[in-house]
């Protein structure tokens, strides 16, 4: 298909608000993004011209934020309300490989969710990670570097070479990724066997080290994992944020040519996999 | 003092009194006024007496609470008027398209920015967390009304020092400690879950603060220019609908509470003055009057602030010479219980008042449904200038207009002040301590030292608008910049630069030139970024306005801030006045919190703090370098007491700021920072740490026969150190020639070591990392 033809939905709650910029993203590619509430899903107070149904879109993305709050646990009430009712259309939509993207929050929704990390189902009905408060217990926002570790699984990061490293920023209170503690090494050989782990934090030399560099003490370094399929991909750090060179924090230190950032791959890669593919 | 008799309750199945001001002495006026937490003086007392005698009746206390908030001191700035009037009022006017609950530029053909600056002091000295958030929460809402999307929060803090012993926490008080650490999360649980960027801003450390800390909350907004709405009436018939959180008991109070001194008892008395915030409820607020603004459905919008409903209705109607009709039955409120004058002074957070056509109503209610908004009725402008308020079908409140909203006029009214002598001018004698020592105290001292912790745990770059970042720097060596920079349309690379200043130190000794200063510093650290400065903003914290001395600060600060502004034609485009910032012990030092807004015409220009490249010249650009040691962090860590607080010259400053950006927009700079606190030996120290890079330095040319650590440390005005590309450097030195711009060349950034010579003589030799260890771990050693 065309990619003037892709709607993307934003989808959005109450506390979502990294949704402008992640619209911004699809909309610069000359993609078609629409932000879309959760409430014109679940078809509750809209008008009729406002309903909207899941396979309206080739696209889902859930944005970064503070959905609901994250009073409970991060993404935790976002995902029991998008569970309740429209659990099965996304494990469909899932199923017939569009694909879903969850940044920072939005990771968090998907993992709540139990589409990530999904090893071997589509959709866990209870969620086997979760993403836990950082080891500095603190909020950190700081630039991260990210290396590429993804064979070509990932819809999302294609147009990315394996071993680059990226500027993409994080900014959360919650990000550490965890498995169930008995089976923490079974998890990441099957991640790895399956080419589902996408991003890794590391130091300016590509070392994976410790903090801030890692910012939250997430397992194994891991800051984005992708499922079995390749098509839902979570990643704490904010793409979005370094679309144009101009947004990253150390710009004014370099000579570049093109205005390019280190995020704007992640949006042209899935929009080049929804082009061929469907 | 027996008051009872005053109050009778009225013949109705709700909490309703007259109160019977007609056979009450002077002294009783005082007591119900005490008694009913109302702040008004006797003079206030008797104006209302008289006005109901020619009405024939006696208030109700639903209209003698209503007087008390729309008369209080923060609602209409009696106090300051007349010196603001005279000195500060009217710079530049033609160019502040709006001035309301925030003031209105333009930015560019098609685009308005707005911006408010406000302090939440008192509240945030009793509880912390919540004052901090519901700052926040405020001001967010300042720019929100005027039909802005908020893009961005600046927050400049004042606290007593860290290392207070905790014997010294006077009564009533909490360790500074516990303070800045309960604002900063305020701030941060706020304004990260809402989504707007925060900046950072200032954070200072002063024994003046321990009663008192001071909170102070900016916001910048922008928006197309038909998106623009005022804060009034269009025409009788505009539906009132309440929109946002509901109405409690929380923050009661809290105007008048701001207009009196913190006492010891003021934790267990005001606690309830304090509101409470919710973050979740304010964001899709924003949401929601943003789309009706630009759906076309307001006629109006105000937020509610000091005051809530009562201020709110009334001023919506009053500016547009018009009367309101409230019902307060329909208010939804979030405990059962409440009588009719809390509902109607009630300051509960995250509500907004719009005005809507009647036929445009069921479309605002929609649109607020989809986002689980509450919205509802609850009145109509009317064409009487009267303001009339129904409970359960009886009327509790009717006054006329003029008297109640417009307030009484106190300019004849002016304070009495006196203006002291500045502060010990002449400099005592002193050997010259070992000047590497010195560095290292002054980079390791908490007004100087990294900010970072604050920093990292606000997030700066939500909405992807910040190209300028407050933390500058080589990855992983960033160090402080002098202002941040945003980027604020899609299509255009005009940008918007910001910045908050006011050195404490200096106002204390001289409020004149120390006022100057804030306004110096602020213009200089926009220009350090590449930005014309465009705006200002003041938030004027200062004592006791009844004792002279006091006022006498505020007269001196006001006339500062008016004479550099004038000359400088920056327009002061809102403002905010918070007096009684005293606690028992302790007054804070008069504080003019100045923020500054500079526009940027190309923010692909924009430089930072770093150094950047070895080889690269280095200059030392502006004022000439002079022995004004008053007030300066070299002589607080040295315990001198003396010293000229820095003057300034709008003539020296005006020519820099245009050859500094002219030299930026050429591309000859590479990178800029400002000199103050710390002075040249502190400002070199933090363009180290940023670029991770060494410079060789020799200070010989500056400020003849000044003694080294005063070249070294002396924190005159109107300095920026610069690093130029080495293929400019006689391009550069050119242009500040010709223009007749003093300039010294220092030296060049070099290998990872700042070594930095006078006359020859090694005084100070340090790794670069050396320097980074002492400059980045005080606050975490606190804090961490």
């Amino acid at each position: 298909m065309k990619k003037s033809d892709i709607r993307v939905g934003v989808l959005r709650i109450e506390g979502t608000n990294c949704e402008q910029e992640s619209y911004d993203a699809f909309k610069r590619l000359g993609a078609n993004p629409e932000f879309v509430h959760l409430k014109q899903l679940l078809h509750i107070d809209c008008d009729k011209d406002e309903k909207r149904d899941v396979f309206d879109y080739q696209c889902l993305m859930i944005p970064g934020g503070f959905s609901a709050g994250d009073y409970i646990r991060a993404g935790a009430i976002f995902a029991a309300r998008i569970k309740s009712k429209l659990g099965k259309d996304l494990e469909e939509f899932v199923k017939q490989e569009y694909p879903i993207l969850g940044v920072c929050n939005g990771f968090q929704v998907l993992t709540e969710l139990g589409l990530l990390p999904g090893l071997d189902v589509v959709m866990k009905s209870i969620p086997d990670a979760c993403l836990s408060i950082n080891d500095s217990n603190r909020f950190e926002c700081r630039p991260t570097l990210l290396k590429h570790e993804n064979n070509g699984k990932c819809v999302f990061t294609r147009r990315i070479p394996k071993g680059d490293i990226r500027l993409i920023p994080s900014a959360h209170a919650e990000g550490k990724l965890l498995f169930p503690l008995d089976e923490q090494e079974l998890y990441l050989k099957k991640l790895d066997e399956n080419d589902q782990i996408v991003f890794r934090y590391v130091n300016p030399d590509g070392e994976y080290a410790g903090y801030p560099w890692n910012p939250n003490g997430s397992i194994f370094n891991i800051a984005g994992v992708c499922n079995y399929i390749g098509n839902v991909f979570g990643m704490m750090p904010h793409p979005e944020r370094v679309f144009y060179r101009f947004q990253h924090p150390d710009w004014t230190r370099s000579e570049f040519s093109n205005n390019v950032g280190d995020g704007r791959a992640v949006f042209e890669s899935v929009l080049d996999y929804v082009c061929k593919k469907f | 003092m027996d008051l009872d008799r005053f109050f009778k309750k009225k013949n109705v199945d709700f909490d309703l009194y007259e109160i019977d001001l007609f056979s009450a002495y002077d002294h009783e006026l005082l007591g119900i006024s005490e008694r009913m937490g109302l702040a008004l003086n006797v003079d206030e007392m008797k104006r209302i007496r008289s006005y109901f005698k020619s009405k024939n009746r006696n208030p109700t206390d639903v209209e003698l609470q209503a007087l008390g908030q729309a008369w209080s001191e923060h609602c209409c700035y009696k106090s300051s008027k007349v010196p603001l009037q005279q000195y500060v009022f009217g710079i530049e006017k033609d160019r502040v398209v709006a001035r309301e609950d925030a003031g209105v530029m333009e930015f560019d053909k098609d685009h308005y920015y707005c911006a408010a600056l406000e302090s939440h002091n008192h509240p945030s000295a009793v509880e912390p967390y919540g004052g901090a958030a519901t700052g926040v929460g405020g001001i967010v809402r300042d720019v929100v009304c005027m039909g802005a999307q908020p893009i961005a929060y600046v927050d400049p803090l004042f606290f007593g020092p860290l290392d207070l012993p905790f014997e010294e926490v006077p009564r009533g008080t909490k360790h500074p400690i516990f303070l800045f650490k309960g604002v900063v999360d305020g701030i941060r649980d706020y304004g990260n879950r809402i989504g707007i960027p925060t900046l950072s801003g200032q954070v200072y450390f002063h024994r003046g603060y321990t009663g008192n800390c001071l909170v102070n909350v900016g916001c910048i907004g922008v928006m197309k220019k038909d998106e623009l709405i005022h804060s009034r009436a269009k025409a009788p018939g505009n539906v009132y609908i309440y929109v946002g959180g509901k109405t409690g008991r929380d923050g009661i109070h809290g105007v008048t509470f701001a207009s009196a001194e913190l006492t010891d008892e003021s934790e267990a008395s005001s606690r309830s003055a304090v509101q409470v915030g919710d973050p979740i409820t304010k964001e899709p607020l924003i949401h929601v009057t943003l789309e009706c603004n630009r759906k076309g459905l307001l006629e109006g919008l105000k937020d509610f602030g000091g005051g809530g409903l009562s201020c709110v209705c009334g001023e919506l109607a009053y500016e547009a010479g018009f009367g309101a009709e409230i019902h307060l039955d329909n208010v939804p409120l979030k405990e059962e219980g409440l009588s009719p004058w809390e509902i109607w002074v009630s300051e509960s957070q995250e509500r907004m008042m719009f005005l809507v056509k009647p036929e445009n109503v069921d479309k605002v209610l929609h649109i607020c449904k989809q986002w689980d908004v509450t919205a509802v009725p609850i009145g109509k402008v009317i064409k009487d200038k009267i303001t009339r308020v129904y409970y359960k079908g009886v009327k509790i409140l009717e006054m006329d207009m003029d008297f109640y909203t417009g307030g009484p006029v106190y300019d004849t009214c002016q304070r009495p002040y006196t203006v002291s002598k500045p502060y010990a001018m002449s400099d005592p004698d002193f050997k010259m301590p070992k000047l590497d020592d010195v560095l290292k105290q002054l980079l390791s001292s908490p007004n100087i030292a990294s900010k970072e912790w604050v920093i990292r745990q606000y997030d700066h770059e939500v909405r992807g608008n910040t190209v300028i970042k407050p933390l500058q720097g080589k990855l992983g060596f960033e160090s402080h910049g002098d202002a941040t920079v945003l980027k604020p349309f899609e299509n255009s690379f005009r940008g918007l630069a910001v910045t908050a200043n006011v050195n404490p130190c200096f106002m204390e000794r001289d409020p004149y030139w120390g006022a100057c200063s804030a306004v110096d510093e602020t213009c200089r650290n926009l220009v350090s970024v590449g930005a014309k400065p465009d705006a200002l903003l003041d938030c004027l914290n200062f004592g006791n306005p009844e004792k002279p001395e006091k006022m006498g600060e505020f007269y001196e600060a006001c006339r500062g801030l008016g004479d550099m502004a004038r000359d400088l034609h920056l327009p002061f485009m809102s403002g905010n006045v918070s007096f009684y910032n005293e606690s028992i012990k302790t007054a804070v030092p008069p504080t003019p919190t100045i923020m500054g807004i500079g526009i940027v015409k190309d923010i692909r220009k924009c430089v930072t703090s770093d150094f950047k490249k070895e080889g690269n010249p280095v200059y030392l650009v502006g004022k000439k370098t002079e022995k004004e040691m008053g007030g300066s962090e070299y002589y607080k860590i040295m315990d001198v007491d003396g010293g000229f607080v820095p003057k300034t010259d709008t003539k020296i400053l005006k020519n820099c700021m245009r050859n500094i950006l002219e030299a930026i927009s050429k591309g000859f700079i590479s990178a800029c920072h400002d000199v103050s606190e710390g002075g040249i030996g502190v400002c070199l120290s933090e363009m180290c740490i940023g670029g991770d890079i060494g410079a060789v330095i020799d200070l010989t040319k500056i400020g003849e026969g000044l003694r080294s650590d005063f070249k070294l440390f002396s924190e005159s005005n109107t300095r920026w150190v610069v690093e130029v590309k080495k293929t400019y450097k006689k391009d550069f030195e050119k242009l500040f020639k010709n223009r007749k711009n003093f300039f010294v060349y220092l030296g060049e950034v070099k290998n990872s070591t700042l070594v930095i010579r006078d006359n020859k003589k090694k005084i100070i030799d340090f790794k670069v990392d050396v320097l980074r260890e002492h400059w980045s771990k005080t606050i975490w050693d606190f804090m961490g």
